[in-house]
């Protein structure tokens, strides 16, 4: 890893009840780490031994944890990655409201009643005119209003992350316009642009042929020992990270969802280059105690 | 078309309903060596105007005929279940391409899926259900233990396909279920995997629960017996605490011991005492492209290849029409 200063978030993964080694792992968890309360408690666990940030999709869950943070007065020592949309929820409620235009109209209602103006006015150009670059930043600005109301003014908002289902299905689609047009705009309203993604080399190969300047970009993409999810192979992943113009790219699954004890885990990423930083969930307080701790000890001094 | 036409030149696609899984299939497939997308179609005016704006190469239709007029060697349906007849019906009928890819389940029941599966089989062509479950390394690697014979003979199965989608929601209920039911919408998954174990099946007892909204299907049992006497049940409901995403498991009673798979793991149980576990990690669960699951792009791939090696695809409508048919019997037994 590089000199610059080094980013240890703690991921929201397990504050969603989500396991990445299986669903029944997440059901013996228990509700615990979805409670606000307890999660916001965990993460100022974490910012105590060695944490300095948090990675976050966008729900009711993070913004809540969020606003404890904030009525603890610790939100200004977080940065914060914030990804969106969070996509799964609408997935899931695309399902339960009549598919896409279902969704569509859910969105819609959603912006029209937060009250903020400019993304209304945004996103009714963006609808009578077809204009998919204008109900992007509508909805960008809705989302980074609630993150704002929640997390309160002090809150350092640093990064906004494309969620890996977008940014990959554009990938696919070979959109190289609105990749520039993300990057451009999230830059233009005073964020780095994040991209997380379960295809980094991929990504990577694609970014050079767009002349995307991989340099303002950040991103987030799985980097483990044993390779799980790194598309299309390790090799393949590790040879694109070596590639990198500078360390601007999040290592997550370092743990491979728990497969890997964190000693050894942490150890692989310790001898990567071009690794900006991690995100690691916890779901216990011992997780807490003891997973940044070893982080900072072990990346700080590679 | 011979095959060896699509070796030579790309292979063009269209895909119907670009709903989620439409637009899914739609990146895969653009990420494929050797596939060309070429048309979208999609009812929607405004999905239709936004597609315009974005794909400016590719055509978009409105209706499935007015993809006759383009040259096109394979379609992807993924429109909602009530309409895969018509639209496969059409895209037969109109010859506008013999290749076919149907998001499961096949059809609505198992009369419309005979008919598909005939006029698959005047066309000549490839045709396949969406079963990604099938692509599964768990699933696979189960399959494989079981065809090796690893655990001897099966005696006993368990299936089931459980969702938090509608749990808790009785009577403040955000949306509307999906009107194909539970048993058509996430136990055709199930269902699908037993038929490629064990054989066929026959229903022999079913009961089916409204839960969340009246006369939809929010849960369903069902007890079946296999051909070769192998006994089952299947267990199915979208109402069931902690299952955020949607899981699909079966559990298998054999002569030396006991298989274990859903979609994360494998857990072999055997009697002499042994233990064998394998997660996804264990199980090379990379792909050259992944979105939404791996599962996805192995199914496309393997539906490309299977068309331009003009081989027979797996599930095909044949196959799948069978999991049409065990739906309509749990529907005809639970009455």
């Amino acid at each position: 890893m590089g000199a610059e200063e080094k980013l240890f978030l703690v991921g929201d993964n397990p504050f969603h009840g989500i396991s990445h080694l299986s669903q029944e792992r997440s059901r013996v968890r228990g509700d615990a780490p979805t409670n606000p309360e307890y999660a916001a408690k965990l993460i100022l666990i974490s910012l105590e031994n060695g944490a300095n940030g948090f990675m976050f999709s966008v729900s009711e869950t993070t913004l809540s944890i969020l606003n404890v943070i904030d009525r603890n007065g610790m939100v200004e020592s977080l940065s914060l990655y914030a990804i969106v949309p969070y996509a799964y929820e609408y997935v899931r409620l695309a399902g339960k409201v009549g598919g896409v235009p279902g969704l569509a109209k859910r969105i819609v209602k959603e912006v029209a009643f937060s009250g903020n103006l400019n993304a209304i006015a945004g996103g009714l150009k963006g609808v009578i005119e077809a204009d998919l670059g204008s109900l992007v930043k509508t909805y960008l600005a809705y989302e980074i209003s609630r993150i704002r109301s929640s997390a309160g003014k002090r809150a350092r908002l640093e990064s906004i992350m494309l969620h890996q289902l977008i940014t990959d299905m554009c990938l696919g689609f070979d959109m190289d316009w609105f990749f520039d047009l993300y990057v451009n705009h999230i830059l233009k309203i005073g964020f780095k642009p994040g991209f997380n993604t379960g295809n980094f080399a991929f990504l990577v190969k694609k970014f050079r042929e767009w002349n995307i300047n991989l340099e303002e970009t950040v991103i987030a993409a799985p980097f483990n020992k044993i390779g799980f999810q790194m598309n299309p192979s390790r090799e393949e992943c590790e040879k694109a990270l070596a590639d990198m113009p500078k360390p601007n790219v999040l290592a997550i699954s370092i743990l491979a969802a728990g497969y890997l004890k964190p000693k050894e885990a942490i150890d692989y990423i310790a001898n990567l280059p071009n690794i900006k930083g991690v995100a690691v969930g916890v779901s216990k307080e011992s997780h807490a105690y003891e997973t940044f701790k070893l982080i900072r000890e072990k990346l700080n001094s590679s | 078309m011979s095959w060896l036409c699509l070796i030579v030149k790309n292979l063009k696609v269209a895909v119907v309903g670009m709903g989620k899984m439409g637009m899914l299939h739609a990146s895969i497939l653009n990420t494929i060596p050797g596939v060309e997308l070429v048309a979208l179609c999609d009812k929607n005016f405004l999905i239709r105007r936004f597609l315009r704006k974005v794909f400016k190469e590719i055509a978009i239709v409105n209706s499935v005929k007015k993809l006759s007029k383009i040259d096109l060697d394979a379609v992807y349906v993924t429109t909602p279940v009530s309409s895969h007849y018509s639209v496969a019906k059409a895209i037969y009928s109109e010859n506008i391409a013999s290749n076919l890819f149907v998001e499961k389940t096949l059809a609505s029941n198992f009369g419309e899926a005979k008919e598909l599966c005939e006029l698959a089989r005047d066309s000549g062509g490839v045709n396949m259900v969406g079963y990604m479950r099938r692509f599964a390394v768990t699933f696979q690697k189960a399959k494989n233990l079981l065809d090796k014979k690893a655990v001897g003979e099966p005696v006993l199965f368990k299936a089931y396909a459980f969702s938090s989608d509608f749990y808790g929601v009785e009577g403040n209920l955000d949306g509307q279920p999906s009107n194909v039911g539970v048993v058509r919408d996430l136990g055709c998954h199930a269902i699908d995997l037993a038929l490629w174990f064990f054989g066929d099946l026959e229903i022999e007892e079913a009961k089916i629960k409204s839960i969340v909204s009246n006369g939809v299907e929010d849960s369903a049992y069902a007890e079946v017996m296999a051909t070769n006497g192998l006994r089952g049940e299947f267990d199915i409901s979208w109402c069931i605490d902690k299952h955020r995403i949607p899981e699909v498991g079966v559990t298998i009673e054999c002569s030396e011991g006991t298989i274990n798979v859903n979609d994360d793991k494998l857990e072999l149980n055997l009697k002499s005492g042994r233990y064998y576990r394998w997660f996804r990690h264990d199980l090379r669960d990379t792909v050259a492209f992944w979105l939404g699951g791996p599962e996805f792009f192995r199914e496309d791939d393997y539906f490309v290849k299977s068309v331009i090696g003009n081989h027979v695809a797996e599930p095909s409508f044949y196959t799948s029409a069978k999991v049409d048919r065990i739906i309509d019997e749990i529907r005809a037994k639970a009455d």
